[in-house]
């Protein structure tokens, strides 16, 4: 009978260099770097900024839990009603996050339009959401361009030694 | 045994090492159609590594598109001293891992997953047929990352430690049980070599 060490080696020398996802997912690739600057970015991001992304993972995953841990008398977020809460959310911390930073002066003029763009990309995303609620994909994209949209206020508003 | 797409060689052909470096420099232009190229050429590989490591289909294909989205920004980062195929699977690697610590509160509680229950997984009643990607699936997280990344990935322990923030030691003892565990499941017995 041949060793465990041999046949393990065998089998491991046998495994799949590939293996394809059951589906496409450029689409929600291609969505996600539109949403983003027109090229690649080459400087590194502040660490910090990554607080306004923890933020918004917590409220993902606060109405994802939702459906688990809440009374069984309240109707599960899913679908539709999850998109509308999530953006009720993130509009709610928006305005809050730009009303802080209104005595702070912008680094960069154009900030207002490329929050546009992303807000856009949102519309858009939730656009296709009506569509198929409940595609995961779409719904991390919604919540990967609302994180955008945060990292963009706090970058153009932070402090110039900080943006290096 | 079950029946998915990676069962069928859909492999796509990758591109020659001229037209690979044309499509990493268009793409970091912006281009996003010689993008598009790359990510047909390397989606496989990287989904493959993403699934090993998250031994769950959604999250793998989470993974795969946070993998695409963040390497769009970290193309330029790529300075051809290595193959593109080597730091693919590097930052393919670390970005899982990542993302799999974001979301492992929240997975874990959904699912319930618990080590122990891997660890109670009966045998393999046959030796010579053994599907070892089944099996790799079946490890508790920390010795499935670790035995992918070392015994399929070729990472040094140290390396491994570094990833996932844990001594070297620590790596090695997760590889020892991953061997253990698959050593039983594949029917032979612990006196066997």
């Amino acid at each position: 009978m041949e060793t465990f060490e041999k046949h393990l080696e065998q089998q491991l020398n046998a495994l799949p260099r590939e293996r394809q996802p059951d589906k496409d997912l450029w689409q929600g690739i291609d969505l996600a770097i539109q949403a983003r600057s027109d090229a690649p970015q080459t400087k590194r991001q502040p660490v910090w900024l990554a607080s306004a992304a923890v933020l918004m993972v917590a409220v993902i995953i606060g109405f994802m839990m939702q459906p688990f841990s809440s009374a069984p008398e309240t109707d599960p977020l899913t679908g539709q009603s999850l998109v509308k809460a999530l953006s009720q959310q993130h509009e709610k911390e928006k305005s809050a996050l730009l009303v802080s930073l209104e005595d702070t002066p912008a680094v960069t003029g154009n900030w207002q339009e490329q929050l546009t763009e992303l807000e856009d990309a949102a519309e858009a995303i939730k656009a296709a959401l009506q569509e198929d609620p409940n595609n995961t994909a779409l719904l991390r994209m919604l919540q990967s361009v609302y994180q955008q949209q945060f990292l963009l206020i706090e970058r153009v508003h932070a402090p110039k030694w900080q943006q290096i | 045994m079950e029946t998915c797409k990676a069962d069928i060689d859909v492999t796509q052909i990758a591109p020659t090492p001229e037209t690979e470096m044309k499509l990493i420099a268009a793409a970091r232009d912006g281009d996003r159609q010689a993008y598009q190229q790359l990510y047909k050429s390397y989606a496989g590989r990287v989904y493959a590594l993403c699934y090993r490591l998250t031994a769950d289909r959604g999250l793998a294909e989470d993974a795969t598109q946070e993998v695409f989205i963040q390497l769009w920004q970290k193309l330029s980062n790529f300075s051809g001293q290595s193959r593109f195929t080597t730091w693919l699977h590097s930052v393919t690697a670390n970005i899982t891992l990542s993302y799999m610590r974001k979301q492992k509160g929240w997975f874990a509680r959904m699912m319930n997953i618990e080590d122990s229950i891997a660890e109670q997984s009966t045998a393999e009643s046959c030796t010579s047929e053994v599907d070892l990607e089944a099996l790799i699936l079946r490890l508790p997280e920390r010795a499935r990352v670790v035995f992918v990344l070392h015994a399929i990935e070729g990472h040094r322990h140290e390396e491994i430690g570094r990833m996932l923030n844990m001594a070297t030691g620590s790596s090695k003892a997760q590889f020892h049980r991953a061997k253990q565990l698959l050593k039983t499941w594949m029917g032979y017995d612990d006196g066997d070599i």
